[in-house]
Formats: structure tokens, C-alpha cells, sequence
């Protein structure tokens, strides 16, 4: 498989270091969790990789090119943010139209895309609806919708379910596994919920206590069983936890 | 409808209020005399002839032309104030502090200003009506573009959305309740000062009329012309704002 992805000694300091030198690569197609505990940097990292903000070490190469913060590229990077970020005042086919008008497509074109999109994240029936006339789990879906109607080499996903309770997080993750199988996009998912990660990445990536560092790289390809995966996460979580607690007295 | 339901739209207390204010205004206008306290029936009448002879128009268009050109100019300004204010820091923070020192600004100085520099013309209320709109309105805009959402914009870059589309998509919707808010104060400020600036120097208007009718001992008259300007402002809060805000937050 080819290398979709690579992270290469990334580190960012903000007063103090945040990300020491985080290293590792994404094949295409891959749905790679990031857990760490929290503050430790997921996020950071996330943003270093969608070009959001700089790095102050290290790059990262998408398909082979740099990722440049605040600079126009051709690559195509969809994120889904904590918080839906859709815009209010438009109705959520409009709300994905947009983000295709960059893409050369005619007014018709990309109301098809939007609507299309919008089915495959369960969405029909609802296209006309303002963000507010749904529910937070129905804006999620659109956000997601949205980011995949770019058709996006990497989907960025950080702690995109962190709103919605129990029982909407358990169908959402499954929605999200669903059209990942289906679309077979290359998936970079930020959760502070082991649970989660091991629920739906088939790579499991650990990073450490502040300053971050990739603790572990785990394939979840079954091999381990699902019980004994996550005791083995909780246990690193809680060791990283500790040294992160013990390097802030 | 139900019974209540009239009664509440109605609002049937404060026509009961209404209609003891009128009873003791009545009480007093016999006790004080027409010239002090003009009877309620005496201003009913005086409204009707002015309805009747069409003076009402001519005055209360006279006022709505200046208005319409000091405050629509001020509206103009104020959104090209609150553009630069997005597009620089550095353009925010001088027009945040010209409007601080525009709105510790009285109203005198610019009639007194404006009868300086326009002679007794249209132009000496359509001045002061422009300059003390310009720092309600473009004070509300510009608060609009420092309340935009930074992480929508962000979403914006994140799909490549060039300046333009971010605007149009973006700062343009989420300013726009603030302009309308904007506007409505600003709008009951300018028939406000309007009429004051109308008192000097002009041969019409509702505040030429008013100065006019207590010069010439028509007390009723100035009653009368106070009511026109209520229902003016009762008028276009009801009919144009309300309408206009409604449709800016359909989507709420």
C-alpha cells in the first residue's frame, strides 16, 4: 500500500514545548486514531497536518508534497472540527455547496454533490433544513458530509462526536466506519476515548505526556482481542496521565 | 380568536391607563386653559384637518426627504467603515475611536456647525441628522465585524474559500443583524434630531411646523404634530424593521 501521509519529527512549542518530534506514516486508505491524554497535543497535531497552523519542526508530506500552513495548495484536506461549523444561515445542502465552488463546479453541479453527500451520511429528506432545525447529531453528519463532498486525499476528524451523547456517539461511529468502507477515504480521527479509537481505527496511535512523542503504534487488526486491546490502552493512558501530572508540580 | 387572546393583543391594561390619562388631561386642560394644555378633543380635531387639507404631507414628507438623505448617507458611510474595519486592525481601531469621540458629540454643536456652514438650508438638519446616526450605526457594524466567527472563517480556509466568498458567505450574514439593529436605533434617532434641527432656518418640516404653531399661539398644533411624529416612529418600527429583522433571523 502506498504511504498517503507522512509525519515527519513535527514538534510545536507554544512558551513551552507541546509536540517534542512526533513521526509516523498513514497508508492510503488507513483509519488512524490519535489518543493521548488530555492536553497533550492531538489537536495541535491535527491542525499542523491540515496546513492550519505551522509547525515548528518537522513537515508533512501528503502524497509526497509539503503541507504549508496559510498558503494556497491543490491538495484537498476535509476536516470535521469539535463543533459542527456549519453556517447558520444556510440550509445544509447549501452549507456543503459551498465548499465545492472552489472546485470549478457549476451552480447545479454542486447542489447534485451536496445532495448526494448528504445522503450518504443519512442525511435525505433533511436537505433543506437550517443547521438549527436539526438535531447535533444530524449537524455532525452534514459537517462530515461536507467534508468528504471535496472528495479529500485525508479526512481530519478532531473529537468530532465530543458533544453528542452516548447513544448518538455509538450510531455515528458506526456511520463514520460505514462510509469509511465505503468511500475507502484515508481517515485521521483525534479521541480521548479508548473505547472509541478501538472501536472503529485499524491503527491506534498513542502519543505521550506532554511534550508529545508517538508512544505506540498498535494495529487493530483483531489479532488482540477487543478486551485486552483496550486494558492495554488504559494502562498506557493512565501512565502517560501521571507523567504528565507529575511534570506539571 | 378567543377572548383572551384579543385582550392580549389589545393590551387592554394599558388602554385602561390610556384612558385615565385622558380623563385627567381633560380635567386639566378645563382647569389650565386651552394656550397651556389644549383639550384631547382639540388636538383629535386639529390631526383631522391636517389629514383633511394635506398639510400633513407636506410637512411630514419634508422631514422623511431629510431624514431619508442624512440617514441613508450615514448608513452608507457606516458600512464602508465597518468594510475597512474588517479588511485592517489598524482601520478598527481608528474608526472604534473617531465614533467614541462623534458619539460624546451634542447635538447643538452640529446644528449650531451645520447653520455655520449651510446657511438656513435643507442641508443644516440633513447634517446633523447624518452626524449623529454615523456613530450608532457604524459603532453597531463594526461591533458586527469583531463578532464574526473566527472558526467559520477558519472553516473557510480550510475549503479554500478565496476573500470574496469568505465575505459574501460569511462576514456579510453575520453582520447583517447588527446592521438592522443598527438602523433601527438609528432611525428613531434621526426623526428625533431631525425635527430639532428643523426649528432654524427652514420653511418646513415637523419641526418648522411645530416652532411655527406655538408661535402663533396654536398649542393644539403642537400636540398635533408630536402625534404625527409618534406615528411616524410607531410605523416604521412596526411595518419596515420588525419585517426586515424577521427576515435577517429566519434562520434561527
Amino acid at each position: 500500500m502506498a504511504v498517503k501521509l507522512a509525519v515527519e519529527g513535527v514538534g510545536k512549542d507554544f512558551l513551552i514545548p507541546v509536540l517534542d518530534r512526533v513521526s509516523f506514516t498513514v497508508e492510503a486508505g488507513e483509519f488512524l486514531c490519535l489518543l493521548g491524554p488530555n492536553g497533550c497535543g492531538k489537536t495541535t497535531l491535527l491542525r499542523i497536518i491540515g496546513g492550519l497552523e505551522p509547525a515548528t519542526r518537522g513537515r508533512v508530506l501528503l502524497d509526497g508534497q509539503p503541507v504549508v500552513a496559510d498558503r494556497r495548495h491543490d491538495r484537498k484536506v476535509g476536516v470535521v472540527f469539535q463543533e459542527d461549523r456549519l453556517l447558520p444561515w444556510l440550509s445544509l445542502r447549501q452549507n456543503v455547496a459551498l465548499v465545492l465552488k472552489p472546485l470549478g463546479l457549476s451552480a447545479r453541479e454542486r447542489e447534485a454533490a451536496a445532495t448526494r453527500h448528504l445522503r450518504v451520511a443519512g442525511l435525505a429528506g433533511f436537505e433543506d433544513y437550517y443547521p438549527s432545525r436539526v438535531s447535533g447529531g444530524m449537524r455532525q453528519r452534514a459537517a462530515i458530509a461536507r467534508a468528504l463532498s471535496v472528495e479529500p486525499d485525508v479526512l481530519l476528524m478532531d473529537e468530532p462526536f465530543g458533544a453528542l451523547d452516548a447513544q448518538n456517539r455509538r450510531i455515528m461511529q458506526n456511520e463514520v466506519r460505514r462510509i469509511w468502507r465505503e468511500t475507502g477515504r484515508t481517515i485521521l480521527f483525534v479521541t480521548h476515548s479508548i473505547e472509541e479509537a478501538v472501536a472503529i481505527g485499524t491503527t491506534l496511535a498513542m502519543l505521550s505526556a506532554r511534550p508529545a512523542r508517538i508512544r505506540e503504534m498498535i494495529k487493530n487488526d483483531g489479532r488482540v482481542e477487543r478486551a485486552k486491546l483496550i486494558d492495554d490502552l488504559n494502562t498506557l493512558i493512565m501512565e502517560e496521565v501521571e507523567r504528565q501530572q507529575g511534570g506539571a508540580k | 380568536m378567543s377572548a383572551r387572546r384579543w385582550a392580549a393583543r389589545l393590551h387592554v391594561p394599558t388602554l385602561a391607563v390610556a384612558a385615565l390619562v385622558f380623563a385627567g388631561w381633560t380635567l386639566l386642560s378645563w382647569r389650565y386653559g386651552a394656550y397651556v394644555l389644549p383639550s384631547p378633543w382639540a388636538v383629535a380635531r386639529g390631526f383631522v384637518d391636517i389629514l383633511l387639507s394635506g398639510e400633513i404631507w407636506k410637512h411630514t414628507g419634508a422631514s422623511l426627504y431629510r431624514i431619508a438623505v442624512g440617514f441613508g448617507g450615514a448608513v452608507g458611510v457606516a458600512v464602508l467603515l465597518g468594510l475597512a474595519a474588517f479588511l485592517s486592525r489598524v482601520a478598527r481601531d481608528i474608526v472604534r475611536d473617531a465614533l467614541a469621540v462623534l458619539n460624546a458629540t451634542s447635538v447643538f454643536v452640529w446644528i449650531v456647525i451645520s447653520i455655520i456652514w449651510f446657511g438656513l438650508s435643507n442641508w443644516a438638519p440633513i447634517f446633523t441628522t447624518f452626524m449623529i446616526t454615523l456613530p450608532v450605526v457604524a459603532a453597531n457594524i463594526v461591533e458586527g465585524v469583531e463578532n464574526v466567527d473566527r472558526r467559520l472563517l477558519e472553516m473557510g480556509d480550510v475549503y479554500r474559500l478565496n476573500g470574496r466568498e469568505k465575505f459574501v458567505a460569511i462576514v456579510i450574514p453575520s453582520t447583517l443583524p447588527y446592521l438592522v439593529a443598527g438602523m433601527k436605533v438609528g432611525f428613531g434617532l434621526a426623526l428625533k434630531v431631525s425635527v430639532v434641527a428643523e426649528i432654524f432656518g427652514v420653511t418646513s418640516g415637523i419641526g418648522y411646523i411645530m416652532n411655527y404653531s406655538r408661535e402663533i399661539l396654536a398649542t393644539q398644533m403642537v400636540f398635533v404634530w408630536a402625534l404625527v411624529m409618534i406615528l411616524v416612529m410607531m410605523a416604521t418600527d412596526k411595518l419596515v424593521f420588525d419585517a426586515v429583522s424577521r427576515r435577517v433571523a429566519r434562520w434561527r
